[in-house]
């Protein structure tokens, strides 16, 4: 869908990376995964807070 | 044989060592899994039941963050920041996350491996930490605490004296083929900083000062898992060591200076040997014995490319008595480290550094890396090399974690100790015979 790839054929190919023709398509998986790692340390927190509350 | 035949024979054999090369640190890395195998199974077995699964959930989320945060920015520190806080964009090019190498390329076998070994390592870091804090560290504080541990402070570290043009290296001949320094003296000293803003857990000093023993809730669990981290040092051991970097195609120490992995099992072994028997002799604790093995180690790490054996076997031996002292005078501190991990990482670290200095010292600098020279070993740069290295450790975990604990997020707070940090999560560790609530 995204049409990543920089090869059209195996053939002749000498180096072959993913997105290598694409930088606005690394830099939205790489800003992705940050946003991946936060929310779940924001989630974290909100579940410290309540069990904080209940267990006082 | 013709030229082109010659041509085609030499193309075939650096094919194959790059394949080995490969197959080499690959299985290394995969080996030091194990090491988180067993500091999970440690820790878990070293906490109460009620806070048995928060301590698994957090040491597993250490390593989980740890993976994507070294690609972000752990590789590229290491690579660029070896003249001190410079960055050098050559090296750091290697690094980016968005370089060429930094993923699948059919041009490059070795980075991904390269980075996978020290991916391990910093999460070993983390897990060093992880230990230390059990019971009472909030779970996504720590996880900040252990990225930043990780990914950012170690990595500094290895680039100044754990890296061929590092300048501790350079200029003061600063000796630590197995991380003595930069990966344990740092953790257990950034583990100090973080306790002593942590405090205790509830119940572990009276009003007098004086100290209760808190026992885990399965020793037995907790001595396997020592047992684990052991075998998975041997993955960290052969990682640190490079493959067909040496003069003529030989292994290298990460340095690039001579030696062979015969060198580096015999001394490990040995390590882990003197270790267990210090601890056994010093406590005759099950716990401590263990753990022995672990103060061995670390001891002879720094120079385990260079001891002779019988020699390794004494200063890990020494090793095991200082690691359970150590613990003891930590503790009459008021600091409360649930497993000793300043002292069988912060403190036996030290000493491994300041035992290069005493016994190998005259032992010449030599990197096969072209343009690098290395002084010969020497006290000074091993003092200089722990000083930093305990600096380097203590000052971002200390102002860190006061941080943490001025906005009111490092420390669980005194119901939920008493509960148990298990009710932050879902699930319960033993459901059926024993309360974990």
């Amino acid at each position: 869908m995204f049409q990543s790839s920089p090869i059209t054929s195996w053939e002749g190919a000498e180096a072959i990376f993913t997105y290598a023709d694409s930088p606005l398509g690394m830099a939205v998986c790489f800003w992705i995964m940050t946003a991946m790692l936060i929310v779940p340390l924001v989630v974290s927190y909100k579940a410290e807070e309540k069990a904080e509350a209940d267990h006082q | 044989m013709t030229p082109e035949e010659m041509q085609a024979a030499i193309e075939a054999l650096q094919g194959l060592s790059n394949t080995n090369l490969e197959i080499f640190y690959y299985w290394c890395t995969a080996i030091m899994v194990l090491i988180h195998a067993g500091f999970l199974m440690y820790e878990m077995g070293a906490s109460r039941v009620k806070h048995s699964l928060a301590s698994g959930t957090k040491n597993i989320l250490a390593f989980a963050f740890m993976i994507p945060t070294f690609y972000m920015f752990g590789w590229l520190i290491y690579l660029s920041m070896w003249q001190g806080f410079t960055y050098d964009p050559v090296w750091g090019e290697f690094g980016l996350p968005m370089s060429a190498i930094m993923g699948p390329n059919m041009a490059d076998q070795a980075t991904g491996v390269f980075w996978g070994a020290f991916t391990l390592f910093a999460c070993t870091t983390a897990s060093i930490l992880s230990g230390a804090v059990i019971e009472r560290i909030r779970m996504a504080s720590f996880v900040v605490l252990a990225v930043i541990l990780g990914s950012v402070v170690w990595n500094l570290a290895a680039s100044w004296g754990w890296h061929p043009a590092g300048w501790l290296v350079t200029e003061y001949g600063y000796h630590d083929a197995v991380a003595s320094g930069v990966v344990h003296t740092i953790s257990g000293f950034f583990a100090l900083g973080v306790l002593i803003n942590l405090g205790p857990r509830i119940g572990k000093f009276n009003a007098d000062g004086s100290a209760n023993v808190i026992r885990g809730h399965s020793l037995p669990m907790t001595i396997t898992g020592l047992m684990l981290i052991v075998v998975g040092f041997f993955g960290f051991i052969g990682a640190c060591v490079l493959y067909n970097y040496g003069v003529g195609g030989g292994w290298t120490n990460i340095y690039g200076g001579p030696t062979t992995l015969s060198a580096y099992l015999f001394n490990t072994l040995m390590g882990v040997a003197g270790g267990i028997i210090g601890c056994y002799a010093m406590t005759r604790d099950p716990f401590w014995m263990m753990s022995g093995a672990l103060c061995g180690v670390i001891s002879v790490a720094a120079g385990l490319d260079l001891w002779y054996p019988p020699l390794a076997f004494a200063i890990a031996f020494a090793g095991g008595f200082l690691g359970p002292w150590a613990a003891k005078q930590i503790e009459k501190m008021g600091i409360d480290d649930a497993v000793g991990a300043v002292a069988v990482h912060g403190v036996c670290g030290v000493w491994g550094l300041l035992a290069v200095g005493i016994f190998l010292g005259g032992y010449p600098g030599f990197s096969s890396w072209d343009g690098f020279e290395i002084p010969p070993i020497n006290m000074t740069g091993q003092v200089i090399g722990a000083a930093v290295m305990i600096a380097t450790g203590f000052i971002p975990g200390y102002v860190l974690s006061w941080i943490f604990n001025k906005l009111g997020v490092l420390r669980a707070g005194d119901g939920v100790q008493r509960d148990g940090m298990d009710n932050e999560l879902e699930g319960v560790a033993y459901p059926e015979e024993i309360r974990s609530r």
